[in-house]
C-alpha cells in the first residue's frame, strides 16, 4: 500500500474528527467566496457609479479574514496532530520516518481540505447570492435567483486558501518532523505551562488588568484616534490579564472558604472551571478578544447603518430640493433654468425660510441639554402658506393652523421635548400660541435646509417681519431626478460659486441638492462599503471563536464522559449530574462573553451617540442598537452553545 | 448483609447470548473480606458490577440487608450507590481535577453531607490511612499506591457499609500491593469495613477470609480462612488454582 493510499484510507476512517476540521474549512472557504463574488461582481458595480469602489473595502476586510482564518485553520490542524499524535507517533516506531509520517499528515489534510474546499465554494455560492439579494434590495432592484459560479471569485479564493492552508500544514509538518516519538505518544497530555504561577504577582496583574479593562473602554469610547489605538491596546492586556489570573485566584478563594467548596456541586463545576481556564487562559483570551471584536463591529456596523438610515429618510423627503447657501441670494437661475429644460417638474415652490428676532424654542432645547447640531442660535421661521405647499409637495397631508397660532415642525429625535414646549413666541412682532407639532421628515439638519432640528411655521404676516435667511426650491417629478442629472446640478452650482466667488471656499457659497433617489442610492452605498465588511468580519471573528470553543469542547469530552461514568457509579442523581454539567457549561461559556459585554456596551452606547445623534432615532437609537447588536451575538452564539450543549449531553452524560 | 440468590447473567442477542454468570449463590456476613476469585472471562467483574448495581442481572436476587436491589427504580439505585456502596477500582478512577482531598470529599458531597464538616472528615480518614500528607495533592503528583489508598478512603469516608474493590492492586507493584491489602485488611479489622475483592491474584486473595472462585460463571470452590496463617491459605488457594486446569496460567 503506497503511503497517499494509506492516507486517504486514514482521512476516511478519521471522518467523524476530522469533521471539525473539515467545517472548518468549508465556512471558511464559503464566506470568502462569497465575498470575493461581490468585489468581481458586474452587477453590483453597475448599481451605482460609485460601487466601482466596493472592492476597496472588501479585499482589505478579506485580507483581515485571512489571517484570522489563517489562525484557526491552524489551530484547527493542531487540534487533529493532537488528537492523532499517538497513532502518528506509532507509525514513527514501527519504522516510519518523520518525513514520511508528516507527508502523510500534510496528504490526509490535503485530501478533507481539498473537498472541504470545493464544498465551500458551492456553499459560498449560495451564501453569495444571499449577498447579492441584501445589496439589490438595498438599491430597491429587483432580484432574480442565479447559480453562476463566478471563476475569478473562485480563483481568488483559491488563491487566498492555499495562502491559509499551505501555512497551517507547513506549521504542522515542521512540527512533526522535528518530533521526538516520545513527544507524538504524549502529546496529547501537554498543557498549556501557567504564566503567572505566585500568588501575589497573580493578584497584582488581576487587579492591574481590571484597572486596564476600565481605561482601555474610555479611551476606545474618546472618539480620537491615537487615544483609540492605545485603548484597544489596554483591553487587550485586560482580557489576557484578566483570564490568566482569574482561573488561579479561584482555588485560592475556595482555599479560604472550603465549606463553599463542598457546597451542592460546587467542587465539580469549579474544579472543571478552573482546569479549563488554567491550561486555556490564552485561548479564552483570545476568544473573549475575538468576541469583543465581534460585538464592536456588530455594533460598529449598526451604527453605520443607522447613520446612512437617518440621513437618507431625512433627506430624502422630496424628489428634489436646492437650498441657497449664500445669505440672502435666491437659488441659482441657472440651476432653475436645467431643471426647466430637463426635468419634468409636476409641482413646485420656491421660499424663503426666515430668522426669528428672539430664540425661545433653541434656547429651551439648550436648557434640555439635548445635543444635536446647528450653526445659528436664532429660531428659523417659515410662512405658513409656504408651508402647507411644501407639505403638498412632500406628499404629506394638509397641516391645519388657526389665527393667532403657530406650529413646530421637527425632526423626529426632538418631537419628545418640543412637544412638551407650551410657550406662546412672538415673531415679527406677534404674540402667538402653540398649534401642534409635526414630525415627518423635512430636510432640517444643516444651515441651507428647513431650519436646523425644527422651524417655526407662523402666520405669512408674522414671518414678513423676520430676517431672510436663506432661499430655497423645491419640486415633485413626474420621474425620479436621476444620477447625472443631480451631478450636472451641482456642477453648475459648483460653477457658479467658483465663477462668482473665485478660489476662496466657504460653504455658504454652494447650494445644498438633494434629490429622494441620490439620497437612497448614496446611503445604499455608503451601507455597503462599510456595513458590509463590518459585518463580514464580525461573522469571520464570531465563526472563529464558536470553532475554537466547539475545538475544546470536543477535545474535552473523553474527560468528561470518563468525570461522570465515576460519578455515576458513585451514586450521582441523574438529575443532579444533567445539572452540573449545564452549570459547568454555562459559566464556561459566559466566562469568555462577560468582558465583550462590559466593553462593548458602552463603547457602541456611546459611538452611536457620537456622531450625528439627531438622526439616530427609532431602531437606530443608541439603546436600539446596543440591544439589536447585542441581541444578533447572542443569537448566533446562543445557536452554537444549544447545540454544543446538546451534543454534549448526549455524549457525557451515562445512559439509563 | 448481602444475599446473592442463583443470579444469572445473559449478553448479546437473540441468536448468539453469552451466560456470564449461571445461578450464582452465596452470602455475605458483615464485616467479613471476601475475595472472588477466577480466570479472565469467569464473570468476576459481572458479579461485582451486579452487585454495585452498575450492571442489572437477567434472572435471580441480590438482597442488601434484607432489600432486593435488583428491584429499586434508578433514583433509588444511584442513592443505594451512594449511601451504601464504596468502590475501589484497578485504575484508581481519581478525577484529574481535584485534590486527593477533594476526591475524597466528593462522596460526601454527593450525599449531601454537611459542607463545613467535609474537611474534618476527610482530614479523620486520610489519618487511618496515612495519606494525610498527601492531601492538596492532584493524582498526576502521586504515586499509584497512594492514590489507591485515596480510592479507599473515598470508599469508606461516607459511612458506606459495603466496600466493592475490582481489582484494587491490578496497577500495582508488590510493595504497593502489600501496603494496600494490609490497609483494606486494617479497614476490615479496625473499621468494621465489609469488603467484596475480585482478584486474579492468589496472594491478594489470600488476605481475605473467603475466596469464591468463579469459572465459567458458576462458583466452582470455596475456601475459608479460619484460623489459618495467612501463607498456608496462600498455597491452599494455588492448590485450588491448580485443579482449575488448564487457566492455571491465567490466575496466578
Amino acid at each position: 500500500m503506497t503511503l497517499s493510499e494509506l492516507s486517504l484510507r486514514n482521512a476516511k476512517r478519521q471522518a467523524a474528527d476530522y469533521l471539525v476540521y473539515f467545517v472548518t474549512i468549508i465556512m471558511a472557504a464559503a464566506l470568502l467566496y462569497a465575498f470575493n463574488g461581490l468585489v468581481f461582481s458586474g452587477e453590483i458595480r453597475e448599481l451605482y457609479s460609485m460601487m466601482s469602489s466596493l472592492p476597496m473595502a472588501i479585499v482589505p476586510a478579506s485580507i483581515v479574514v485571512v489571517c484570522i482564518f489563517g489562525w484557526l485553520v491552524s489551530y484547527a490542524a493542531n487540534f487533529m496532530l493532537t488528537r492523532r499524535s499517538r497513532e502518528l507517533g506509532t507509525y514513527i516506531l514501527i519504522g516510519l520516518e518523520n518525513r514520511q509520517v508528516a507527508r502523510l499528515f500534510f496528504l490526509e489534510n490535503l485530501a478533507v481540505g481539498g473537498c472541504a474546499l470545493v464544498l465551500g465554494l458551492l456553499i459560498g455560492n449560495l451564501l453569495f447570492q444571499a449577498l447579492r439579494a441584501m445589496i439589490l434590495a438595498l438599491f430597491e432592484m429587483p432580484y432574480v435567483f442565479s447559480l453562476a459560479v463566478s471563476l475569478p471569485a473562485a480563483g481568488l479564493t483559491l488563491a487566498y486558501f492555499l495562502l491559509i492552508y499551505l501555512l497551517a500544514l507547513y506549521k504542522s509538518r515542521k512540527r512533526i518532523r522535528e518530533m521526538k516519538i516520545y513527544d507524538l505518544i504524549y502529546f496529547d497530555r501537554q498543557n498549556e505551562e501557567a504564566v503567572i504561577r505566585t500568588g501575589r504577582n497573580r493578584r497584582r496583574m488581576f487587579a492591574l488588568s481590571i484597572v486596564f479593562g476600565i481605561v482601555g473602554t474610555f479611551l476606545l469610547m474618546i472618539g480620537n484616534l491615537l487615544l483609540g489605538i492605545i485603548g484597544a491596546g489596554c483591553v487587550i492586556f485586560f482580557l489576557y490579564g484578566f483570564f490568566l489570573t482569574f482561573a488561579s485566584g479561584v482555588p485560592a478563594f475556595f482555599e479560604k472558604h472550603p465549606a463553599g467548596k463542598y457546597r451542592g456541586q460546587n467542587l465539580l463545576v469549579f474544579r472543571t472551571l478552573t482546569a479549563k481556564l488554567g491550561t486555556m487562559g490564552m485561548v479564552m483570551a483570545t476568544i473573549s478578544l475575538l468576541l469583543t471584536a465581534t460585538l464592536i463591529a456588530l455594533g460598529t456596523g449598526l451604527v453605520f447603518r443607522g447613520i446612512f438610515d437617518g440621513r437618507a429618510a431625512e433627506h430624502a423627503c422630496f424628489d428634489l430640493y436646492i437650498g441657497a447657501g449664500e445669505k440672502g441670494r435666491p437659488v441659482d437661475q441657472a440651476c432653475l433654468d436645467y431643471i426647466e429644460g430637463n426635468i419634468l417638474v409636476e409641482q413646485s415652490l420656491t421660499y424663503e425660510v426666515r430668522l426669528n428676532e428672539n430664540n425661545g424654542v433653541r434656547q429651551y432645547l439648550d436648557d434640555c441639554g439635548i445635543e444635536y447640531f446647528y450653526t445659528y442660535r436664532q429660531d428659523p421661521v417659515i410662512r405658513y402658506s409656504d408651508y402647507a405647499a411644501l407639505r403638498a409637495v412632500a406628499g404629506y397631508p394638509a397641516a391645519k393652523m388657526e389665527p393667532g397660532q403657530y406650529l413646530i415642525h421637527c425632526i423626529p429625535y426632538l418631537s419628545e421635548p418640543l412637544e412638551d414646549f407650551r410657550q406662546p413666541i412672538t415673531a415679527g412682532g406677534r404674540m402667538l400660541v402653540p398649534g401642534g407639532v409635526y414630525t415627518e421628515h423635512l430636510i432640517q439638519r444643516y444651515a441651507a435646509d428647513n431650519g436646523q432640528g425644527y422651524i417655526l411655521v407662523v402666520p405669512d404676516e408674522a414671518a414678513a417681519g423676520c430676517d431672510l435667511l436663506h432661499h430655497a426650491y423645491a419640486a415633485k417629478t413626474a420621474r425620479p431626478v436621476g444620477e447625472e442629472q443631480v451631478e450636472e446640478l451641482f456642477g453648475i452650482s459648483n460653477r457658479i460659486a467658483e465663477r462668482e466667488r473665485g478660489d476662496t471656499y466657504d460653504s455658504d457659497d454652494y447650494d445644498t441638492v438633494y434629490a429622494n433617489v441620490y439620497e437612497e442610492k448614496t446611503a445604499a452605498y455608503m451601507t455597503a462599503l462599510t456595513v458590509l465588511p463590518l459585518y463580514y468580519l464580525a461573522l469571520a471573528l464570531t465563526m472563529t471563536a464558536a470553532t475554537i470553543l466547539t475545538i475544546q469542547q470536543l477535545g474535552e469530552s473523553r474527560h468528561y464522559r470518563r468525570q461522570f461514568a465515576l460519578l455515576d457509579k458513585m451514586g450521582m442523581d441523574a438529575g443532579e449530574m444533567a445539572k452540573a454539567l449545564r452549570t459547568q457549561f454555562a459559566i464556561y461559556y459566559a466566562m469568555p462573553a462577560v468582558p465583550p459585554l462590559l466593553i462593548g456596551i458602552p463603547f457602541i452606547l456611546n459611538l452611536a451617540k457620537q456622531p450625528e445623534p439627531e438622526i439616530m432615532v427609532g431602531l437606530s437609537s443608541p439603546a436600539a442598537i446596543v440591544a439589536i447588536a447585542l441581541g444578533v451575538f447572542f443569537l448566533v452564539y446562543a445557536v452554537y452553545i444549544g447545540v454544543a450543549y446538546i451534543s454534549l449531553k448526549k455524549n457525557v452524560l451515562p445512559e439509563r | 448483609m448481602l444475599q446473592v440468590k442463583n443470579i444469572e447473567k445473559y449478553y448479546g442477542s437473540k441468536n448468539n447470548v453469552t451466560k456470564a454468570l449461571d445461578r450464582v449463590s452465596f452470602d455475605v456476613e458483615r464485616e467479613e473480606f471476601i475475595a472472588i476469585m477466577g480466570a479472565s472471562g469467569s464473570g468476576k467483574t459481572t458479579l461485582l458490577n451486579c452487585i454495585s448495581t452498575i450492571d442489572t442481572i437477567s434472572a435471580g436476587d441480590i438482597l442488601l440487608d434484607g432489600e432486593k436491589i435488583s428491584e429499586l427504580p434508578a433514583g433509588e439505585l444511584a442513592r443505594f450507590r451512594r449511601e451504601r456502596l464504596g468502590f475501589v477500582f484497578q485504575d484508581f478512577n481519581l478525577l484529574d481535577t481535584l485534590t486527593v482531598e477533594e476526591n475524597i470529599g466528593l462522596a460526601l458531597s454527593l450525599n449531601h453531607a454537611d459542607a463545613a464538616g467535609v474537611k474534618g472528615r476527610v482530614r479523620e480518614i486520610a489519618g487511618k490511612l496515612g495519606i494525610t500528607d498527601i492531601l492538596g495533592k492532584f493524582p498526576y503528583q502521586i504515586s499509584g499506591g497512594q492514590k489507591q489508598r485515596a480510592a479507599c478512603a473515598r470508599a469508606m469516608v461516607a459511612g458506606q457499609s459495603l466496600l466493592l474493590a475490582d481489582e484494587p492492586t491490578g496497577a500495582l507493584d508488590s510493595k504497593a500491593s502489600k501496603n494496600l491489602l494490609e490497609i483494606m485488611t486494617q479497614m476490615n479489622r479496625d473499621l468494621g469495613a465489609t469488603i467484596l475483592m475480585v482478584t486474579h491474584d492468589a496472594y491478594s486473595a489470600s488476605y481475605a477470609k473467603r475466596v469464591l472462585f468463579l469459572k465459567d460463571g458458576r462458583i466452582f470452590n470455596e475456601l475459608l480462612r479460619g484460623e489459618r496463617p495467612r501463607p498456608a491459605f496462600y498455597h491452599e488457594i494455588l492448590d485450588v488454582l491448580a485443579t482449575l486446569g488448564g487457566d492455571i496460567s491465567d490466575v496466578i
